[in-house]
């Protein structure tokens, strides 16, 4: 497709105009300290584990050992009588109760999804009953009491196997293991790669993966029998768009629902719903009438969490030139989406909003076969199915320029596309907003000492160090749009809608001029919600962010909110903010004219208050506008309201709606920023361990809001991509069985195995967004893992190994060298 | 019985272990000390890993234990566990229980019943498994101290730092005349327990150390040793049926590399050929 102007003709959202970025910023780009420090560095955070209600009691549930089983019968009778047991309540009681949790997937109805296994376990670690006792003792206690019969039946595994497989099925009622299969095919791809000079396969597999933070999920149930009203104390879901969501899973009015948030120690998408916890607990609360919490221990989050990232087979293929000019890009995958599917194929709508990555790629062809086998169910992990693309397209790039002998720095700068084309259109039709990608490449290689790194790294071979540099540079689309989750379904009867995610938030002045912000979403899952607020408003009223206070709304009575989640957060608070200060200055301004008695038109707004042009001393702050707007009507132009306050709902700034026939997808994740990352490691080939000597990651996400917290988010991120490339996986046994149980198994990186990053920056306004800001949540787990790929490549080329599956854990690296060798 | 509790907590969290009754050895009196008693260090029940590792003493009288000690998970858990609880665990991954098996280490055994001795070689019986009775604590383990012309050194792979090894090597070898007059390798990672490498042992005993002598040497490290299905070496760490523990192959030759720097590092600490 050729690159347009950015369309106006069928926006569904109805976002405000764009904003320029302003001239002088105070606040934004200036690296602040977390308006939150104050209370989480010195442990008054309050996380939900730390609430205690009175006569809460707390439960825990019963996990299934086996990988697929019938369930034939479930005795429950000697754990009711244990002590301090208040209820137990068995899967097939609670399919009769409660019903199915909400579920995205293509045919719901045919992969049921309920909160407890009702007639089969399909995974180990899947829910069977809950017990709730006066302590958690004696309801892990009483747990073991409880008798379960089952029928055990064949564990479906291998995905590849499961995917033919007609006889063993996850789920019956849908005939087929294969969830989701679809081709999308994307401008003129058999042409292009009939007119290529060279076409690179490659076969790639991307292992399973999982967020572990610090903070699991949890709930706290508070059930009123009186009113019937229920209040679910939550670190997960708390979004106000789709609480009904959780209503209708417990058969409550959705307006006798409050999800109140809490901040929480950590989410990397592992947060993003999570049905289960909140319906865990209020259930058992509103069948015991009292209060009800429910924390996963690690056990719980590892096996039966919604944190499970993509478990991907690739098979990929890049026509090209000879003179390494990128023309069209085959993909063709094969997920392992365990036994449940929630997102439906979210994730590959994710990968699809970049999947020509940087590059300008005229054609793409990509097919998803989503499958379901006896594991634990995929959820959202930051990048969201974009981190496995991403590797995917940087593996075949390098592939690529190995086999034209190019410098792998060459092929990249060669394809890039150039400033002068955003904004661009990739084949499947999301639209970039804005980009320079060269800018960061040359920033990336200086800092690096690209040239300085290829000298030395020849005077280590010589003395036969095996040190290789890895370089990607790669996207990361933000501000997601929820097509991505439903341009899937196509069925011509169905009316096609879609949804803006949009984000709102009030905005208060009081009597004497200060500012409380409210969100309506999630406080803080490590993105520093609060800060951006604060900031966004001390920005548009000239106060110290420090001074704003923020405030976090239930779903009950709020505003549409989404909350985190597709790096949106920061440009959709940014809409919001901007639009509810808009509304209050408009109101500061028509009152400080009449007060004044001046022309609208004379006055300007300089530091909190506005002034008659030229005349500093003519002024009124907004402590003595607040003040008039609050105690003195008679001040107030005719028909002015009292009283100093705007919500204002920001919509998605830039959503098109998909072709009917999806030979083009609409523009659905516009906001792209871009990165560099290089890396320079040393591989021992005895022991396949990888030493990283050097990194720098170069990052553009637009407009910088607080660099500090920028920076964390990039580290987290790279750490996070260490951890992908080279030591975390999820792995299970012929049986179904997962071998990974606690962190001694699951090797998540510690601060001694992840390198200092070098930052660099560069800033390319988003022209869509309030100050031109763009996300950046998943910055360096985008990158992290193609970039190490491409070094231990580097580092072992004498010996022809190439990384094609990750993790690249030191067994397989000695295990390939091996294998190269004889 | 509780001693530094970290091996034994996460074992009582994960509910592996459900004892009825639990001793506490942290109050006993007098049982915490590391002292020289002529040619032997000798570390008491509740002295802990950290009072080894940052002992003076130690790292000159047996720098083998000191070195291996250093390489036991992190400085939090070095404070709270304990050298002898440690050994007495008999993880067959630990270094510990590998160091004291290089170094020919003496336990005491102690029950109502009386005091017995043993030697690390017929402690270890198996994973998580010692000739210790349920009735006995190991009131104190003796290391001979290093003599003269004594290098010693231990190497590991892990993957992740802190974590328990891949493979380790334990060394200790005396070097007269340019001669190895004495070694003992002990290696943790490709057994139920950690053994002796004696075949590695013979190949340096009495040799002159050149690279070529150590490579062979190393070579030999596993040459006794049975190969071992998956699952055998799973419970290495805490006592649960499945973990994706690295093959028995790619343990073997990280061990054979390990025998070969420790050796190495021994040697020259020694002040030998090399
Ligand atoms: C995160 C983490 C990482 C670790 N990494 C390593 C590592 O890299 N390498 C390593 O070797 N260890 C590691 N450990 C284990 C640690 O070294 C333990 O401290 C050690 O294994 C046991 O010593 P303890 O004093 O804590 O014993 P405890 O946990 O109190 O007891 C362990 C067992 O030994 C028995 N026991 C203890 N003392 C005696 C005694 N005097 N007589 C008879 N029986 C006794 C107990 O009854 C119990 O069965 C790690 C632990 C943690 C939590």
């Amino acid at each position: 497709m050729t690159q347009t102007d950015i369309p106006t003709d069928v926006p569904v959202a109805t976002a405000p105009a764009p904003m320029a970025p302003h001239k002088d910023l105070k606040w934004i780009g200036r690296s602040v300290k977390r308006v939150e420090d104050p209370k989480l560095l010195r442990g008054l955070g309050r996380y939900i584990d730390d609430v205690v209600l009175p006569g809460m009691l707390h439960a825990v549930v019963l996990r299934s050992p086996h990988a697929h089983a019938r369930i034939v019968s479930v005795d429950a009778e000697r754990a009711r009588n244990a002590p301090g047991v208040v209820a137990v309540l068995t899967g097939p009681e609670a399919a009769a109760r409660f019903a199915p949790l909400p579920d995205s997937g293509p045919a719901p109805d045919k992969h049921v999804w309920r909160v407890l296994a009702a007639d089969k376990v399909r995974y180990v670690g899947e829910g069977v009953a809950v017990v709730v006792a006066e302590t958690r003792y004696q309801a892990e206690d009483a747990r073991t009491l409880i008798d379960v019969t089952y029928d055990l039946l064949d564990p479906i595994v291998d995905p590849l196997e499961a995917a033919e497989n007609t006889d063993d099925l996850v789920h019956e009622a849908l005939g087929t293991n294969v969830a989701y299969e679809r081709t999308f095919t994307f401008g003129e791809v058999a042409h292009d790669f009939a007119t290529a000079d060279v076409v690179v396969r490659d076969r790639l597999r991307w292992g399973r993966q999982t967020a572990h933070p610090l903070d699991t999920t949890a709930a706290i149930g508070d059930y009123d029998p009186g009113t019937g009203e229920m209040v679910v104390h939550t670190n997960s879901i708390s979004m106000t768009w789709l609480a009904f969501g959780a209503a209708v899973a417990l058969g409550i009015p959705s307006n006798k629902l409050d999800l109140r948030p809490y901040i929480s120690g950590g989410s990397f998408g592992s947060k993003q719903f999570c049905w289960r916890s909140t319906v865990t607990a209020a259930m058992m609360s509103k069948i015991t009438g009292r209060p009800v919490k429910y924390v996963e221990d690690r056990l719980d989050h590892q096996l039966n969490g919604d944190q499970h990232g993509s478990d991907r087979y690739y098979d990929v293929e890049l026509a090209l030139m000879r003179d390494g000019t990128f023309r069209s890009l085959k993909i063709d995958c094969v997920d392992d989406y365990g036994a449940y599917i929630q997102f439906g194929v979210g994730s590959h709508g994710n990968a699809l909003a970049q999947v020509t990555g940087p590059y300008r790629i005229t054609s793409t062809e990509y097919r998803v076969r989503a499958v379901l086998t006896n594991k634990t169910q995929q959820g959202a992990y930051r990048g969201f199915g974009a981190d496995a693309g991403n590797w995917a397209l940087e593996r075949i790039v390098d592939k690529a320029a190995a086999e034209l002998g190019m410098d792998p720095v060459d092929i990249r700068r060669r394809n890039l596309i150039p400033p002068d084309a955003f904004p661009y259109h990739i084949p499947s039709g999301n639209m970039y907003d804005s980009g320079n990608y060269e800018p960061v490449l040359d920033h990336a290689l200086e800092r690096f000492g690209y040239a300085g790194w290829r000298e030395k790294q020849a005077l280590m071979r010589a003395e036969g160090r095996k040190v290789g540099i890895g370089i990607v540079t790669a996207n990361e689309r933000s501000v997601y749009g929820a097509t991505e989750f439903w341009f899937w379904f196509d069925d011509k009867d169905v009316p096609v809608k879609t949804t803006s995610t949009p984000e709102g938030v009030s905005l208060t002045v009081d009597t004497v001029g200060n500012l409380t912000v409210t969100l309506y979403s999630t406080p803080f899952w490590g993105n520093s919600s609060d800060t951006v607020a604060a900031m966004l408003v001390a920005e548009e009223f000239d106060v110290d962010p420090a001074d704003v206070t923020v405030v976090h709304h239930g779903t009950k009575g709020g505003l549409p909110a989404a909350g985190p989640g597709g790096s949106r957060l920061t440009v959709m608070l940014a809409g919001a903010v901007t639009g509810a200060a808009k509304k209050i200055k408009d109101k500061l301004l028509r009152i400080a004219a009449h007060d004044m008695e001046v022309d609208e038109a004379d006055l300007e707004w300089v530091d909190g208050g506005y002034q008659v042009r030229g005349a500093e001393d003519a002024r009124r702050s907004t402590a003595d506008l607040a003040m008039l707007a609050y105690l003195v009507k008679t001040a107030l132009p005719a028909g002015e309201e009292s009283g100093l306050a705007a919500n204002f709902v920001y919509d998605h700034p830039h959503l098109t709606m998909p072709k009917p026939d999806r030979s083009d997808l609409g523009s659905f994740y516009p906001c792209v920023g871009h990165a560099c990352h290089l890396v320079a490691v040393e591989v021992d080939p005895e022991t396949g361990a990888v030493d990283i000597l050097d990194y720098v990651a170069v990052h553009d996400s637009g407009t910088l809001v607080n660099p500090r917290s920028y920076d964390g988010q990039i580290v987290g991120g790279t750490a996070q991509g260490v951890g992908t490339a080279l030591s975390e996986e999820l792995t299970y046994d012929a049986g179904g069985n997962p071998q990974v149980g606690t962190f001694w198994d699951y090797l998540i990186p510690t601060a001694l195995d992840v390198p200092e990053v070098d930052f660099g920056h560069e800033q390319t306004p988003s022209p869509i967004t309030a100050h031109g800001i763009k996300g950046g949540g998943e910055a360096g787990r985008l990158m992290a893992p193609g970039a190490l790929s491409a070094a231990i490549d580097d580092a072992l080329r004498d010996h022809g190994v190439r990384v094609t599956e990750l993790p690249a854990t030191p067994e397989r690296i000695v295990g390939w060298l091996r294998k190269e060798e004889t | 019985m509780l001693a530094g509790g970290q091996s034994l907590l996460p074992m009582l969290n994960l509910r592996l272990a459900e004892p009825a009754h639990l001793v506490d050895l942290g109050p006993i009196p007098d049982l915490g000390f590391v002292r020289r008693e002529r040619d032997r260090l000798v570390v008491g029940a509740t002295a802990r890993q950290s009072a080894v590792e940052h002992s003076a003493d130690v790292r000159a009288l047996v720098p083998l234990l000191a070195e291996a000690v250093e390489h036991v998970a992190h400085p939090p858990i070095r404070h709270r566990g304990t050298v002898v609880g440690s050994i007495a665990h008999a993880s067959a991954v630990a270094e510990l229980p590998c160091a004291a098996l290089a170094l020919d280490a003496r336990l005491t055994l102690l029950s109502a019943d009386g005091v017995r001795t043993v030697d690390a070689e017929e402690f270890f019986t198996g994973p998580f498994s010692t000739v210790a009775r349920s009735d006995e604590i190991v009131a104190q383990v003796e290391f001979p101290v290093a003599g003269p012309g004594t290098g010693q050194a231990w190497s590991e792979f892990s993957l992740r730092r802190g974590n328990f090894p891949v493979a380790g090597a334990a060394v200790s070898l005396t070097v007269a005349d340019g001669r190895i007059v004495d070694v003992s390798i002990a290696v943790c990672g490709v057994a139920d327990r950690p053994v002796r490498a004696r075949a590695a042992e013979q190949v340096l005993r009495g040799a002159v150390a050149d690279e070529e002598t150590v490579e062979r040497a190393a070579a030999a490290t596993t040459s006794g040793l049975a190969p071992r299905a998956h699952g055998d070496l799973a419970a290495h760490i805490l006592p649960v049926s499945a973990a994706p523990v690295p093959g028995w192959a790619y343990r073997a030759s990280v061990a054979r590399a390990q025998v070969r720097r420790a050796v190495t590092t021994a040697l020259t600490r020694a002040g030998g050929t090399r």
